[in-house]
């Protein structure tokens, strides 16, 4: 009797195959079963937690109406008609109980979310029996319960109004992200979108349990972030009235970013990209506008803070200051990438201010760097930083900046080498808008700067420790996507990200290795992604399809 | 002495300003602020009973003037213009007429008829847009004079009436809740340089809802696009039900939900021909068929085989089994039925792509060939007379892909028309036979390219086309490169395509618009264009196919669309 007890256990609880649940991220530990479960009619979340936080009880009421609305078929032929009567005669699945591990902590999400990222807890277990008895979901913090909930969500599949889960018993222990960053970056100064759009994508990058929305919300095009103390600069810099953050806004998207286990990790590019600033601040911007722009400039309009005065360095270092304080993210990201030196070689007055404190121009960078950046330690903030303030300039940073590295994945090691954390975010694998063409006026047949198109394939074939020594892997926090806009706005948001930037996610969440120990692959995963994909479009999101349908119903059918 | 200065400032300014797209043939512009009053109208003069699709095509007009509310894509928005604008003259009327010789079809007129001043029968917008290409009037004159005076836009068809509307839609601008321009008088005469401008969407691929194409249908007519080819069916999916046949549709599409019934397609139609758009069916074959094995196994040959890229060129295969007779008949009755549904004197047989492996492993097909003592070219022949006999006595010419003319020793009637795809090169050899050409070309017009392989392994692949094909590398699309003067004329124009592969209603609008505007102009206006002079105007109707609900990205941030020229490579 043993034995037959043995065996039945080892069958019901197969190992990862060939088809699996549709989990994205795929948990770091799973296992599945055979059988059919459904959803009882009256099926509820019971919280077994003291006190919960007004935000967990919404991200439970969330779960609970997505599970009804999501209506998701599944991707076979057939939708699973197929098991119409394996579904019919399932258990019913009447509770799923969510209750924090003794001894954690009661906070809402949104304190969790925005803890640094050392002191995140997101990980969670799961267990979804066969036999209809209580579904458990336990974590250490709301904020793994969170993450727990959204697994939970991609369980289910709908036939006929049905809503069933097809192979458990699902048990998750502890599935804990491999990289505590795991971010996506939009730029909402080259073309402006609207808060729906940002929260929209809030939604879709809390499913794929992606945690940092890199905001770079302002460049040398437009100013969109109204600043409390500096309200000019965005009432002269934003592209009209209406196409501006307010501190209301702000608020709002940070706070619908936090319930969703989203820390906002805004940018204010400083000294580059900064020429909207002149159009209040004439006196801290040098070049501005100036022609030809390639002089001047990797893009139009030229323009950046006149780094060596000390009138603007205490002017940016101000703006920065009072941002930064509203925001509740322990990182703000100060920029720093292409610095154009011409610009200021050009400038007379940078030349007298140089000239006057007998700095030279890399001096003058690091006594500006200096400023802002204390600003933020003040705060208790670490700055962020793109990667040519570490590489390409002699300044000083504080040990805890982490370095965003963009120009080549190739340069990651030269940073770790350095001793910086960093966050990959590599143009040759993560950057959603090469390949599209030039979108400089008259360069017809040019392609773009970072062709070819980056691919989901591409971005998933990302190693986070390629030539980092293991000695300096800890230093590796993450990674993300990012939507540069130049060419793109509200019109295609969705179609652009999604759901190529749901690949890093698993990259830093998952980790190298699935569930079984086996390598990551594109070929097991393009079926999952198909189907975080076609959820996706249920909820409102307008991911785009990846293959013809005929394939997505067919997983391999349409492998080489 | 207002003459010459008229002129001069028309030359300074037109290229800059004005955004109209595709660009009218004869265009000139003053410097006179003019708006339209609050009780602007759209009259017909001498127009007894317009059809009602011309009315309708008015109203939509008015609405268009009214809600696009589409600031200029000045720095301030036009704010400096603003006393001036207050200031302007008012515009009450835009006066409608046909001319003289409107109305092809000279008839005694009575009470009830629809006719123009002279007495002649008006054909609707519907029917020219219909007409054989060649056979179509899609030429008209716009004046509108700055003193206030009514607006004159006559044609010799309802169909150029509806060109002249469209023109006149994308003249004005917002400020404040005025709709004004600044470069009155304007004076156009205007006429496309080539009969057939398209458009062609996959919906076979994935499928798309009637909502999408009729959006579709809407955007292409505002850049006087007038066909939509529609690659309706393909190996992956059969959305189109054919009366008859129900049964492929039944079992070929991919939800009862995602089928074009006979009635959603004469919903599509009528839709697309009162915007003056003819709709081009196509039913590829003999491949590209695979899904028909659904219903009908015996006509397939080589369904689903393995591995898929021994028998197509992508998956699943599965081709008509052409030396079948049987199959050939059944081909014939199902175009018949389908031709029936569309009421263009257009329709495509397709003809691409055909795979001879899958023939040579398909024991029915090597039988089929034994007993006829055929080859498979010979057996494609008579497949070919037999499918396109069909279309013929249905009224309909024959549209094929460009390996029908090339790769294949078919006989073709004089009147097909040929799409060249795989290569722009590849039009020369179609003209040299003599064909009709439509400019079809992958690696100008194909706008699914440079997204990535999609075929699942293919981990690291880039699109077979790559790279993304811009909209700059449409707009510098010649349609007479390597033809000589006498084969000129078989150029009917030419289309952007887009294959979804990738590609769904999510990305519908933004992979589509503004690019597919490049072909637009090019076969319009004509040739030779400028794509730095042109970037302006095509922003100018990106931004209003965003205010008229048409989701066309941006091609610059809105820094660079606000400042012509700023963003250029040298400025």
């Amino acid at each position: 009797m043993q034995l037959r007890l043995l065996i039945s256990v080892i069958s019901t609880f197969s190992l990862f195959g060939n088809e699996v649940y549709a989990l994205w991220p795929i948990p770091r530990t799973l296992q599945t079963g055979t059988s059919f479960v459904k959803l009882s009619p009256d099926f509820g979340i019971t919280v077994n937690v003291n006190n919960p936080p007004q935000d967990l009880l919404d991200a439970v009421s969330r779960t609970k109406a997505y599970i009804q609305t999501d209506k998701l078929q599944r991707l076979t032929v057939g939708r699973g008609a197929n098991d119409s009567s394996a579904i019919r005669s399932a258990p019913m699945l009447a509770e799923l109980r969510v209750s924090l591990n003794s001894g954690s902590t009661v906070r809402p999400i949104a304190d969790e979310s925005v803890r640094p990222l050392a002191q995140r807890v997101e990980g969670y277990s799961l267990t979804v029996p066969s036999n209809g008895s209580a579904a458990v979901l336990t974590a250490n913090s709301t904020l793994g319960l969170f993450r727990g909930l959204t697994t939970f969500q991609q369980l289910w599949y709908d036939l006929s109004g049905v809503t069933y889960s097809y192979q458990v018993p699902v048990v998750i222990s502890n599935d804990t992200p491999a990289f505590p960053y795991r971010g996506f970056m939009l730029d909402t100064a080259r073309n402006f979108f609207p808060v729906d759009d940002i929260k929209r994508t809030f939604d879709a990058m809390s499913l794929v349990k992606i945690n940092t929305f890199h905001w770079h919300i302002v460049d040398s095009h437009s100013f969109p972030l109204q600043v409390d103390q500096f309200p000019e600069v965005s009432q002269q810099g934003a592209y009209s009235s209406d196409e501006v953050y307010t501190p209301v806004d702000i608020q709002d998207i940070v706070s619908y970013a936090g319930e969703r286990g989203i820390d906002v990790l805004v940018e204010i590019d400083t000294p580059g990209h900064t020429a909207a600033i002149a159009s209040s601040h004439p006196e801290h911007i040098a070049c501005n506008q100036a022609s030809p722009w390639g002089n001047f400039a990797n893009e139009p309009p030229a323009g950046q803070l006149r780094l060596a005065s000390a009138a603007t360095t205490q002017f940016i270092a101000s703006l920065i200051s009072s941002v930064a304080k509203t925001l509740p993210s322990t990182l703000f990201s100060t920029g720093g990438d292409e610095i154009n030196s011409n610009c200021y070689a050009k400038d007379a007055q940078t030349q007298s201010d140089l000239s006057a404190s007998g700095r030279t121009l890399e001096q003058a960078l690091n006594v500006f760097t200096q400023a802002t950046h204390k600003s933020l330690t003040d705060l208790g903030k670490s700055p962020v930083v793109w990667e040519e303030m570490v590489l390409s300039h002699n300044v000083t940073l504080p040990a805890s900046t982490v370095v965003l590295v963009w120009i080549s994945s190739a340069n990651a090691a030269s940073v770790a080498r350095k001793g910086f954390k960093l966050v990959h975010a590599p143009s040759d694998y993560f950057y959603l808008d090469c390949g599209a063409g030039e979108w400089i006026g008259n360069t017809v047949g040019a392609t773009s700067w970072c062709d070819p198109f980056k691919s989901w394939q591409k971005a998933y074939t990302f190693d986070p420790y390629a030539n980092i020594p293991s000695s300096q892997r800890s230093l590796v926090l993450g990674g993300q996507q990012l939507l540069w806009t130049e060419q793109s706005s509200p019109e295609n948001l969705d179609s652009i990200v999604w759901p190529r930037a749901a690949t890093s996610a698993e990259v830093f969440w998952t980790g190298a290795t699935l569930p079984d120990g086996t390598p990551r692959n594109g070929n097991t995963a393009l079926p999952r992604l198909h189907d975080i994909r076609y959820r996706m479009v249920n909820r409102g999101i307008e991911a785009i399809a990846l293959q013809p349908h005929w394939c997505a119903l067919r997983p391999g059918a349409c492998n080489s | 002495m207002l003459l010459p200065s008229t002129v001069l400032l028309s030359i300074f300014l037109a290229p800059a300003v004005n955004a109209l797209w595709p660009l009218p043939q004869q265009l000139t512009t003053g410097s006179t602020p003019l708006r339209l009053s609050n009780g602007f109208d759209i009259k017909f003069k001498g127009i007894n009973n317009p059809p009602q699709d011309l009315k309708d095509a008015v109203s939509r007009t008015e609405k268009f003037l009214s809600n696009d509310k589409l600031q200029a894509l000045v720095a301030d928005r036009g704010a400096s213009s603003a006393s001036q604008i207050q200031r302007a003259k008012q515009l009450t009327s835009l006066v409608l007429s046909l001319d003289s010789t409107g109305g092809h079809h000279k008839r005694a007129a009575d009470a009830t008829a629809n006719t123009n001043s002279l007495g002649n029968k008006i054909k609707s917008i519907s029917d020219e847009a219909v007409a054989p290409i060649g056979q179509r009037s899609e030429g008209y004159t716009l004046t509108i004079p700055a003193d206030g005076s009514a607006a004159v836009l006559s044609a010799n068809s309802t169909l150029g009436l509806f060109r002249g509307l469209t023109t006149f839609s994308q003249l004005w601008y917002d400020w404040n809740g005025n709709t004004y321009t600044l470069q009155a008088p304007i004076n156009i005469a205007d006429y496309p340089k080539y009969p057939y401008r398209g458009f062609m969407l996959d919906t076979a691929r994935n499928y798309f809802p009637v909502d999408d194409i009729k959006r579709t249908l809407d955007a292409m007519s505002w850049v006087k696009i007038n066909t939509l080819h529609w690659h309706v069916v393909d190996s992956q999916s059969f959305p189109l039900v054919i009366p008859g046949f129900e049964s492929i549709s039944q079992k070929g599409a991919y939800n009862s939900a995602a089928v074009y019934t006979p009635q959603n397609v004469k919903d599509i139609v009528s839709y697309a021909a009162a915007r003056g758009i003819d709709v081009l069916p196509e039913i590829d074959t003999p491949g590209h068929t695979s899904i028909i094995s659904k219903a009908f196994p015996q006509h397939i040959a080589c369904p689903e085989a393995a591995p898929w890229s021994n028998y197509a060129n992508e998956p699943p295969s599965g081709q008509l089994r052409l030396a079948s007779p049987d199959t050939a008949s059944f081909t014939a009755k199902l175009l018949s039925s389908a031709a029936s549904l569309f009421p263009g004197n257009t329709f495509s047989t397709g003809g691409d792509e055909i795979n001879q492996n899958c023939y040579a492993d398909d024991d029915k097909t090597q039988k089929d060939l034994k007993s006829q003592g055929k080859t498979f070219e010979q057996a494609l022949d008579t497949f070919t007379q037999t499918t396109h006999a069909a279309l013929h006595k249905a009224g309909k010419v024959a549209v094929v892909w460009e390996e029908m003319a090339l790769d294949h020793p078919v006989t073709l009637r004089n009147d097909t028309i040929v799409m060249v795809w795989i290569s722009s090169e590849n039009a020369a050899a179609v003209a040299a036979k003599g064909y009709r050409i439509v400019h079809a070309p992958s690696d100008y017009f194909y706008l699914d390219c440079g997204g990535g392989g999609w075929v699942g392994a293919n981990t690291l692949g880039n699109s077979w086309c790559d790279p993304f094909k811009t909209w700059q590398r449409a707009y510098s699309f010649d349609p007479v490169a390597n033809l000589t003067a006498s084969q000129k004329d078989l150029v009917l124009g030419g289309q952007q395509l887009l294959w979804t592969e990738q590609s769904s209603p999510s990305n519908l609008d933004s992979i589509v618009w503004p690019r597919a505007a490049a072909s637009a102009e090019v076969f319009w206006s004509g040739p030779g264009g400028d794509s730095a002079k042109a970037l302006p105007r095509l922003h100018d109707l990106a931004y209003r196919y965003n205010q008229r609900g048409v989701r066309a990205i941006a091609l610059q941030p809105q820094w660079c669309a606000l400042r012509p020229g700023a963003c250029d490579l040298t400025a």
